[in-house]
């Protein structure tokens, strides 16, 4: 079931959607589009808990992937106005490095995008010809088939081979694969159905000052980049709330169209781009 | 130099004791690995006086330092001094998984020597002068839980207290603000602990016999175990130079929760702090020129995200007298140290962060030479 058909209203909604929290409405609303909620996470944060950390935060969406995806089930089933799920193909996180040699990932993947909502398959980390696995060659057919986005932890060597494979792919590249943002613009020129996850950098802005660097790719790209936390370990879940007001201050520092683009709306253009 | 003689003299003894030549070891060093090795030292490393600190290096002040490092008066409630929690017969530790003050706080007491060295303090590195960091644990109400009033009182009440402060500074306590004071205070405190220093160890001479061809004697175990610590180990990409220690800021994959169920922020916080502080080398109380104190470290770090839940990387010198290890003391001896870095669950560091750090994957025997090494430091 893909997510534009079930959440066709729920998106709708959310377009006017309120945390529902005074603090919230103060603030810039924000798509987080890098939280992950995985086992270790949810023992220590759970599902209300996890959720009023994501309201505090003042988060219009949180894109969430966890490992396993029964995290990210719990997370949706609690508050799916704000849950944007994604799905993970690890059971464990300590498969990032091997999964895509496991065909076990790939029928796991089937079976839960068959019975469960899911806007995207992801975080997943891939590399150069990893791409060319028939585990990650049967995620792109997935993806293709249920309409779902790529959320790649990738070089951009794996990118090229990604669009290679399927030139109609959605892929928001994580961490924009840590490239400078002359190489993100080069991939974003490239490929129109590419989208940049700034998680985890803090290059592009200092002191709420965004870099003229950065500032040239976002006025390039005005609906194509979006920002996220990752939550990597669940000491990263309190880490949110900082991340937003961190991201909030630099935000501030380009023209309010522009802004709420990367704050937000880029987050919906992908969710519908199809 | 205070309190290692001793534990120089037991080291040199033991150095004789031990039994094989190097001469006989089978374990042979690469071109790099020597020189890692060669840049272990040599040891010690000449400081000079603190320019934030006009007191550094004074032996007036010093000798009244240790005084007050001892003094339970520059507490609240005049029982507990420096010494309480970094006490010299514990290399100026106290050997508790955390230190406790009034209560116990969330974090293991760093053992305090050759700190001239260090270009932050603390474990979260919220303090770029010594004596900033000094003020913390005089102010913080879990540990000696005085104010800038309380200690200015007590200088002005204490007669012996009074005329050591008259005498040092130069100025009648009494037509000092009390911040003003306290800072002084704190500043006579770091010319103390500026002054406690790990004398050459037993590893100094093993260098020089490695990379010189020194006469040394020493047993296979310590060798390979320095093999392994600049080889396959890479424990001296992190913890390189004469002090063992980058003097910077990593996470090792250790969880950082506090025991509230929030999250002690490490280095993120001590950023914050630091940049807050008005105890910054840059500051106000600094004795140091704004021109070069404005081109110290410190006034060019970025607050960035992989700062939440980094710890400094402690100096290795001394090491084996300082356990528990970790910001939290969690891991008790060294063999547990040695046996995070072998199994380091690499799922804890993100994927382009710390990627230096890779499970080492160790034998028993490997464990026992690393330790070994280390207990040479």
């Amino acid at each position: 079931m893909t997510y534009s058909k079930l959440t066709g209203l729920s998106l709708a909604a959310a377009l006017v959607f309120s945390t529902g929290t005074a603090l919230a409405q103060e603030h810039q609303p924000l798509a987080d589009v890098h939280i992950h909620y995985s086992h270790d996470a949810w023992e220590i944060f759970p599902p209300k808990k996890a959720i009023a950390i994501l309201n505090e935060a003042g988060l219009k969406y949180a894109f969430v992937s966890s490992s396993s995806d029964d995290g990210t089930q719990m997370l949706y089933a609690e508050a799916p106005d704000l849950i944007v799920p994604v799905l993970r193909p690890y059971r464990r996180r300590g498969e990032l490095s091997t999964w895509m040699h496991d065909p076990t990932r790939l029928e796991s993947l089937k079976s839960r995008l068959a019975k469960n909502t899911y806007a995207g398959i992801g975080e997943f980390h891939a590399y150069g010809d990893d791409i060319e696995t028939d585990v990650l060659q049967g995620v792109i057919a997935l993806a293709d088939q249920y309409e779902l986005f790529l959320h790649a932890h990738s070089d951009a060597e794996a990118i090229h081979l990604i669009f290679k494979h399927d030139p109609d792919a959605r892929v928001l590249w994580a961490h924009s694969g840590f490239e400078d943002p002359e190489a993100v613009a080069d991939m974003l020129r490239t490929y129109p159905r590419l989208w940049s996850d700034l998680a985890f950098r803090s290059d592009q802005a200092y002191d709420g000052e965004v870099s003229s660097d950065w500032r040239a790719l976002f006025e390039e790209f005005p609906a194509r980049i979006m920002i996220g936390t990752d939550t990597y370990t669940p000491e990263r879940w309190p880490y949110v709330t900082t991340h937003a007001e961190w991201t909030r201050e630099w935000l501030a520092d380009l023209p309010k169209e522009l802004a709420e683009n990367i704050a937000w709306k880029n987050a919906e253009r992908l969710l519908k781009a199809r | 130099m205070k309190s290692w003689t001793s534990f120089s003299l037991i080291l040199t003894f033991c150095g004789f004791l031990i039994q094989s030549a190097l001469a006989e070891e089978k374990v042979s060093f690469s071109d790099s690995e020597l020189a890692l090795i060669r840049s272990h030292g040599p040891w010690p490393v000449p400081t000079n006086p603190d320019p934030s600190n006009r007191f550094s290096g004074s032996e007036e002040a010093i000798r009244w330092g240790e005084q007050l490092f001892n003094d339970t008066r520059l507490s609240g409630e005049g029982n507990l001094s420096c010494a309480s929690c970094h006490q010299q017969e514990l290399s100026f530790s106290d050997g508790l998984t955390r230190s406790t003050g009034t209560t116990k706080v969330d974090r293991n007491t760093i053992a305090l020597a050759n700190l001239r060295l260090n270009r932050w303090f603390g474990w979260a590195g919220r303090s770029d002068t010594l004596w900033a960091q000094s003020i913390h644990p005089l102010l913080d109400s879990r540990e000696m839980n005085a104010t800038a009033h309380i200690i200015a009182d007590r200088v002005i009440n204490y007669e012996d207290l009074k005329a050591n402060y008259q005498a040092l500074i130069g100025i009648n306590p009494l037509s000092e603000s009390p911040e003003n004071l306290m800072v002084n205070i704190a500043k006579i405190l770091a010319a103390f602990q500026e002054t406690i220093q790990t004398p050459p160890s037993k590893f100094d001479q093993l260098r020089r016999a490695v990379t010189d061809g020194a006469s040394i004697e020493t047993n296979q175990a310590i060798v390979r175990g320095l093999k392994l610590f600049v080889g396959r180990g890479k424990c001296s990409l992190c913890h390189f130079g004469p002090n063992f220690t980058n003097g910077e800021f990593h996470d090792i994959g250790l969880p950082y929760f506090l025991d509230n169920g929030e999250v002690d922020t490490g280095r993120y916080g001590g950023i914050e702090l630091l940049r807050k502080s008005p105890y910054n080398r840059a500051g106000a109380y600094s004795d140091e020129p704004i021109q070069s104190a404005e081109n110290n470290p410190s006034y060019f770090m970025r607050l960035q995200h992989r700062n939440w839940g980094e710890f400094r990387v402690p100096s290795l010198r001394n090491v084996s007298k300082t356990a528990p290890y970790m910001h939290n003391g969690t891991l008790k001896t060294l063999e547990d140290v040695v046996h995070h870095y072998s199994t380091v669950d690499i799922e804890r560091l993100h994927a382009d962060g710390e990627t230096i750090l890779q499970p080492l994957n160790l034998t028993d025997q490997e464990v026992e030479d690393l330790v070994a090494f280390l207990e040479t430091l």
